[in-house]
């Protein structure tokens, strides 16, 4: 079935809103706003707050553009994240399938090095000189084991295995279940969302990705490649990358979409970010304080409608110049 | 396709049907009150939360009450007022006589035997008795009366009468059937070795977990728990033959008319409005002013809602811990008080029905308020030159800094802890925050969970805290809460001085209105000097509730009603 194309009008206004967003982003003041307690819950059009306040007295309109901050700041790399993680693993597994080999040896101590990796990793973030210690441990038991005629045997990863129950396994658990009750425990902070969203938000990009990976694969001209004797890094970088990265390009304004909708529902429910953090969600949440402000739902409402619109357009446009049509139209739609 | 489309259309009614608000509480009998967090924990010895107060005061009864109308203690299990001798200036004879009627659960009757035991509890090496002994450490020994076994005299050292028996007395055929405890003096207990017979019943007690199964503990009150599902509700039971039945004209204190009290944990003030207005709640207390306003205003819930108001002596406060080294000077603790804004909080977060206050005493008591010192002030310029007495420097980043007695450098950050969900802590801190920024005083906002803020709070983690404190117009005890002997167990502030604590202890011992009034001015004096805490505003109880609950007894003492006296109305 044919798709209307993007008209470059409509992807100038939606790149226009993005391009105010990120201006506001940069440009507002991180100043501390003084609440207005004299003028708390005032209706929109009254000098000198325009757009209105919340029931603490604090300006919609400034709370508006110090939250599209928090937008930038958190969706957008949180999505870099998802994506790197994502095509990463995707690339991976669609390229080696299940017959990544490796000496016995290697796979041993990279097992080690990741299971004390997740085992210690809160000594690791606070004494990070512990992770030299471990590759240095991890690298003496590859070289001890090597010696040995077990440890010179390939074995072979099962790769794509992983990647597929590991991604099931997450897709089985309702996404925003899991984050709200990550979020819940952890110590409110902007890196800890980041960081949260990347890990259970990697899983559609990683399929992406290999499903493209695995068309790319299959073609001649790589198999004429690998006759002339290039390692698999070279052919990855040579010849599969430049082949798949138009689908991480077009996924990406998707998944800020998708992560700045995730971020306002989080912040809505008072959960992941630190209170003195403004933020869209947090303006929708004030309506619970008082449920006749419709001021309070309107613009942050507007804004994040406007938002994820132009980036749904601008993903189309990207799909429309990048002709992403035989390798990932029918992986994205 | 017709058939199609109605039976689609069906599907859709009968789906939206299930998910419509389920009928309103039919039993007429089954009062259900918003809480706004757990009790956490129900041991009579340690009552932490407000919540946990109003339970305890179901299951089980004191000599004597509270009461807002008389500003003064009535008779509850005691027969009638409590005669007084003294026998010089530090101890005082308190005789009390509990009254025939009271029984146990099992029929056997409530006698002076139960008060010694509850006394020799409350001194219980091996159990936490830390918080009695803050409150009743006072009560020095116990006298039973050889003649009649109802009639006892506490030896106090304290003169406030009505203290002396306001507390939950213990069943001993319960937790010390075998009476191992009698032969042991109460004097015996709090100030010797104790045999090992003691430490054989803290460890009985202690294998109870009453903290959790309070049902494991009859009490003498009207009612018992039915269930208790942590952070979601709790319901009581009303006694089928309550002792107090037997009255011919039962007294207030004595009176108990819903046949269950369900009380919903809705931490959130927004869902506990809702709740009310959808019918799945009856009452909510300490409602906030905008939504009692506007609900007041509206008139599908004013049809069914009644609204109450009335004075109350809980006030809001923002509390120093003075451990902080940032906060353990009084100048810093008096710039940051000048950092509130108080009447642009009462207006905004209260609607303007409250009041603010010089301190921790109700402006309404005129004879003790001391309303000679001025109220705390807004004025940013005041705190600017306060922070710089203290020793405070500005940096060139706008921040400040100073040097410990170690000559370590100090910035001052401030975190500010406040329970999650509550609008008015909210606001307060997020004015405070707007104003500390404006002078480059870095806040930290913590709005956390309540039990989480508990722990917090004991382990003295929290260096600034927005909370409500509760007092009363007839009980004035600051040992628990400013006495250095109840630092670390419900003095959370860590403030003690030689002088607070002379006073804390003389307020306590005197019985001459007039020396009384003398001493807590000065008190008062003190305290808004040191800023321990300072006091926003006295709040005013806000109490919705459904009509079909009949008048609420509603009164300024915590929380606000009287569950055990709302006389539901029956269904037509």
């Amino acid at each position: 079935m044919s798709r209307s194309r993007v008209s470059p009008g409509l992807a100038g206004i939606a790149g226009g809103w993005l391009l105010l967003i990120i201006l506001a982003a940069w440009a507002t003041p991180t100043t501390v706003p003084i609440p207005d307690l004299a003028r708390a819950g005032y209706p929109p059009f009254q000098a000198p707050h325009w757009l209105g306040t919340d029931p603490q007295g604090l300006d919609v309109g400034w709370s508006l553009l110090q939250g599209s901050r928090t937008v930038v700041l958190i969706s957008v790399p949180a999505a870099l994240l998802t994506l790197l993680l994502g095509t990463g693993l995707g690339s991976a597994a669609g390229f080696w399938g299940n017959r990544l080999a490796l000496t016995r040896a290697r796979a041993v101590a990279g097992a080690g090095l990741l299971t004390s990796g997740l085992l210690f990793w809160a000594q690791l973030a606070a004494f990070p000189i512990l992770g030299a210690l471990f590759l240095l441990l991890a690298g003496s038991l590859e070289a001890l084991l090597r010696r040995t005629r077990w440890g010179r045997q390939p074995h072979f990863l099962p790769l794509d295995a992983a990647l597929s129950a590991c991604s099931a396994l997450l897709d089985s658990i309702p996404l925003l279940l899991l984050v709200v009750a990550v979020a819940s425990v952890q110590r409110p902070s902007v890196s800890g969302i980041v960081s949260l969203l990347a890990l259970t938000c990697w899983t559609t990009p990683a399929r992406l990705m290999r499903a493209a990976t695995l068309q790319v694969a299959v073609q001649p001209y790589l198999e004429a490649a690998r006759m002339t004797g290039l390692t698999d890094l070279q052919l990855l970088r040579r010849h599969i990358w430049p082949n798949t990265w138009q689908v991480a390009a077009v996924r990406f304004p998707m998944t800020v979409a998708a992560l700045i909708s995730l971020e306002t529902t989080l912040a809505f429910l008072g959960i992941g970010l630190a209170p003195e953090t403004p933020s869209w969600g947090r303006i929708l949440s004030a309506v619970r304080q008082a449920p006749t402000a419709w001021w309070l739902v309107v613009w942050p409402g507007l804004a994040l409608i406007v938002t994820l619109l132009s980036l749904h357009v601008l993903s189309r446009w990207l799909q429309d110049r990048m002709d992403v049509t035989n390798t990932s139209n029918n992986l994205l739609t | 396709m017709k058939q199609l489309l109605s039976g689609l259309i069906l599907l859709v009614w009968a789906g939206l049907s299930s998910c419509s608000t389920p009928p309103a509480n039919t039993s007429p009998s089954t009062v259900r009150i918003r809480w706004a967090r757990d009790p956490d924990n129900l041991d009579p010895l340690i009552v932490s939360n407000l919540s946990a107060y109003e339970t305890i005061n179901l299951l089980h009864c004191s000599l004597l009450q509270g009461n807002d109308s008389t500003l003064s203690y009535v008779p509850w299990l005691a027969e009638s007022l409590p005669t007084t001798r003294v026998v010089n200036d530090s101890l005082l004879h308190i005789t009390y006589r509990i009254r025939p009627e009271a029984t146990w659960d099992n029929g056997s009757p409530i006698l002076a035997r139960d008060v010694a035991f509850t006394l020799k509890v409350m001194n219980c090496p091996g159990l936490p008795i830390e918080l009695a002994q803050a409150q009743f450490g006072f009560i020095r020994d116990i006298i039973l009366d050889p003649q009649d076994s109802r009639r006892f005299t506490l030896l106090c050292t304290q003169q406030e009468v009505g203290s002396s028996g306001d507390y939950s007395i213990l069943p001993e055929y319960a937790l010390d059937p075998r009476g191992t405890l009698r032969p042991i003096s109460l004097e015996h207990l709090r100030t010797q070795k104790p045999p090992s017979v003691v430490a054989e019943f803290a460890r009985r007690y202690e294998a109870l977990e009453l903290a959790r199964h309070p049902e494991r503990l009859p009490g003498c009150g009207p009612y018992r728990l039915v269930k208790w599902q942590s952070g979601r509700a709790l319901t009581l039971e009303r006694k089928p033959n309550w002792w107090a039945d037997k009255l011919p004209a039962p007294p207030p204190p004595l009176q108990a008319f819903p046949a269950r009290l369900s009380f919903q944990i809705i931490p959130d003030a927004a869902t506990a409005t809702l709740a009310l207005r959808r019918g799945e709640l009856d009452l909510y207390s300490l409602m906030p002013a905008g939504e009692f306003t506007r609900l007041q205003h509206s008139p599908t819930d004013s049809a069914r809602l009644r609204f109450y108001t009335t004075d109350s002596y809980q006030f809001l406060t923002a509390s120093f811990n003075v451990r902080h080294p940032a906060l353990h000077d009084r100048l810093t603790r008096q710039a940051l008080t000048h950092l509130f804004n108080i009447p642009a909080l009462i207006q905004a977060s209260q609607q303007g029905a409250a009041y603010p206050s010089v301190g921790l005493i109700s402006p309404r008591l005129r004879q003790y308020y001391n309303d000679s010192l001025p109220l705390p002030d807004f004025s940013p310029a005041t705190a600017l030159k306060l922070l710089q007495q203290a020793g405070w420097q500005r940096q060139t980043n706008g921040s400040w800094q100073r040097r410990d007695a170690t000559g370590r450098l100090t910035p001052l950050a401030v975190q500010v802890a406040y329970r999650a969900g509550e609008p008015s802590f909210e606001t307060a801190a997020l004015q405070f925050r707007g104003a500390a920024a404006a002078l480059g005083v870095a806040v930290e906002l913590q709005p956390t969970e309540s039990s989480l803020l508990n722990r917090q709070q004991e382990a003295g983690n929290i260096d600034m805290l927005i909370s409500n404190l509760s007092g009363n117009p007839f009980l004035y005890n600051f040992t628990s809460l400013l006495h250095s002997s109840s630092v670390g167990v419900s003095n959370f502030t860590g403030f003690a001085t030689p002088e607070s604590d002379r006073l804390i202890e003389e307020i306590a011992l005197t019985r001459n209105s007039s020396r009384k009034a003398v001493l807590l001015r000065k008190f008062q004096r003190l305290l808004a000097t040191e800023r321990p805490f300072s006091v926003l505003y006295f709040l005013k109880y806000r109490v919705a509730a459904a009509r079909a609950l009949g008048p609420i007894p509603v009164t300024g003492i915590k929380p606000g009603y009287e569950a055990a006296r709302i006389r539901p109305l029956p269904l037509h």
